[in-house]
């Protein structure tokens, strides 16, 4: 059952001309970990608010198309009942805290405030949240004081607390520290382990390889490849839409232009690579020697 | 520092244990009367408002306040209006060409009163009251929670404009900007700061929207609310007698003067 289906979506954003999205079908099964990728300016970001209910409900513009996402209809339902069911965690992790909360608890507790949550309940979902992303420590803090890592944190837990069916993040991890992004993409494949639904729309095309159920490629507002991983990540497309590959790819490919990758696949992650590279028979050290 | 934007002071005191309603009551009917009813009201109501303030076991913060902030600018206008105010009959002293009437002393006194009134009510109710806790209060009361969320954000997010103005302000300055010469240079640097800071903010703001949005802020359910603010019988008690004074002490300026 697909908890996630576009079908011939077109969007316009109010005042252009051309659709950020064109023809788009997505189907999203539930507890399916999907991954966006695709340049600046292709359409992940407008993809992300769509199935967050924000195309068009806040963006407004034109859509055509149907748009179904855990049970509801674009056409028919109102934003505030999409929040409940999807959630949306975007780039900026300073602009998605409210700033109407003095501490990090208070500030994970507005949506069930919002809501309508009784109290004694609010307080368990807020403590479990915050034990499930590790952010316990900082219940007491302003969320103001805290790094971008821990912000977006904060911010994925704020979701989290909502219990949404699908968790959609758009670029979550771009505007972060090595160290940040480590922590953030750790709760993402916590949530995607426990079966939750996950949109990412993400440029780390290294960790989506190792983790991402499916990769959707987009271009041009159009999607241009939708499949595992390792077709989608590997394929000669993505290097002349001028994608940002795996660098463990591109070493295979410049490899097999050398005539030293033997596989009939090219690896998207370090452990593939280490494995074909090792099937190699050119590789004996022996013979590196000699070809210098 | 969790409270770092607010005049809060995170202890317990008698003060703090009122209903938010109750210490905001009691800042309008101080106001009110101060400002409306009879003059001699307000020197009395400075010292109700003066002792009440150390009740709130604030009374180094409270301190303070009435040092730094108060003091100076109500000694200000005290000297001003007492030798500049024209008029006065009884001359008491002379400064330079001006002369000081009982009078004006008199005006200057009932003034410096009113405004202390004012900020030092003000003063007591944000120093013993949590912020969150006076607009959850407000809300379940009926206010627009759209109203209460402007409030409180705004004292959250002005510091962190400041902080990125002064980023820009570098940036631009690292590129040659001139903010140190003469003034009308530096009036003009404003030009280049303005421009990234509002629409930098305006992009921000429509990003801060769609936040709150994705937490449920314009769901149509009753909100609930975190912190249980408690509304004793002692609060209403309060509220009706300073209600009650009020309208007395409006009352009192009707037909006594």
């Amino acid at each position: 059952m697909a908890i996630v289906n576009l079908h011939n979506v077109t969007y316009k954003y109010p005042l252009t001309e051309t659709p950020a999205l064109q023809n788009v079908n997505l189907r999203v099964k539930e507890g399916e970990f999907v991954a966006i990728i695709g340049r600046n300016g292709a359409g992940k970001s407008t993809l992300c608010y769509t199935l967050a209910g924000f195309v068009p409900h806040f963006f407004k513009g034109e859509l055509t198309g149907s748009v179904e996402v855990a049970g509801m209809d674009a056409s028919k339902s109102h934003l505030h009942e999409w929040v409940l069911n999807v959630g949306l965690v975007f780039q900026n992790p300073f602009n998605q805290i409210s700033g109407a909360k003095y501490t990090v608890f208070e500030e994970i507790a507005f949506g069930l405030e919002n809501i309508g949550v009784p109290r004694d309940e609010m307080k368990v979902r807020v403590e479990e949240a915050m034990r499930l992303t590790g952010i316990s420590d900082l219940a007491d803090r302003s969320p103001y004081s805290l790094s971008g890592g821990q912000q977006q944190r904060v911010a994925l837990t704020s979701i989290l607390v909502m219990q949404p069916k699908v968790l959609v993040l758009d670029e979550p991890t771009s505007q972060l520290d090595p160290i940040g992004a480590r922590e953030v993409f750790g709760v993402i494949r916590t949530m995607a382990e426990q079966g939750m639904t996950v949109v990412l729309a993400e440029h780390k095309v290294e960790w989506i390889a190792r983790f991402a159920d499916r990769v959707v490629a987009l271009h041009e507002g159009k999607i241009i490849l939708d499949g595992t991983p390792r077709e989608v990540l590997t394929s000669d497309l993505l290097l002349d839409k001028g994608f940002g590959i795996s660098r463990y790819t591109s070493a295979a490919r410049k490899a097999r232009e050398l005539g030293l990758w033997r596989q009939e696949q090219l690896p998207v992650t370090l452990e593939e690579a280490a494995e074909g590279f090792a099937l190699t028979p050119n590789a004996s050290p022996k013979r590196r020697c000699e070809s210098k | 520092m969790s409270l770092n934007r607010s005049f809060f002071v995170p202890i317990d005191s008698p003060l703090h244990r009122l209903n938010p309603l109750t210490k905001l009551t009691f800042v309008f009917a101080m106001i009110i009367s101060a400002f409306l009813s009879v003059p001699d009201m307000a020197p009395a109501l400075a010292v109700l408002v003066l002792l009440t303030g150390f009740i709130g076991k604030v009374q180094r913060q409270y301190r303070t306040v009435l040092l730094k902030l108060i003091l100076p600018a109500i000694l200000f206008m005290f000297v001003m209006q007492s030798v500049f105010l024209p008029g006065g009959e009884t001359i008491l002293i002379q400064v330079g060409r001006f002369d000081v009437a009982r009078e004006n002393v008199r005006a200057a006194f009932l003034t410096v009163s009113r405004v202390f009134v004012m900020v030092s009510s003000f003063a007591i109710l944000l120093l013993t009251t949590h912020p969150s806790k006076l607009m959850a209060d407000l809300t379940r009361r009926g206010l627009p929670p759209q109203l209460a969320y402007v409030i409180i954000s705004t004292l959250q997010i002005l510091p962190q404009m400041q902080a990125k103005a002064q980023t820009i302000l570098s940036a631009q300055r690292s590129r040659g900007l001139d903010t140190e010469s003469t003034f009308l240079k530096r009036v003009r640097a404003i030009v280049p700061l303005v421009g990234p800071l509002v629409f930098g903010s305006l992009v921000e703001v429509e990003e801060r929207a769609i936040a709150i949005e994705a937490r449920g802020f314009t769901s149509p359910r009753a909100k609930t609310f975190l912190y249980e603010v408690p509304d004793t019988r002692a609060d209403r008690l309060i509220r009706w007698t300073l209600v009650i004074f009020t309208l007395l002490s409006l009352a009192a300026r009707i037909w006594l003067s």
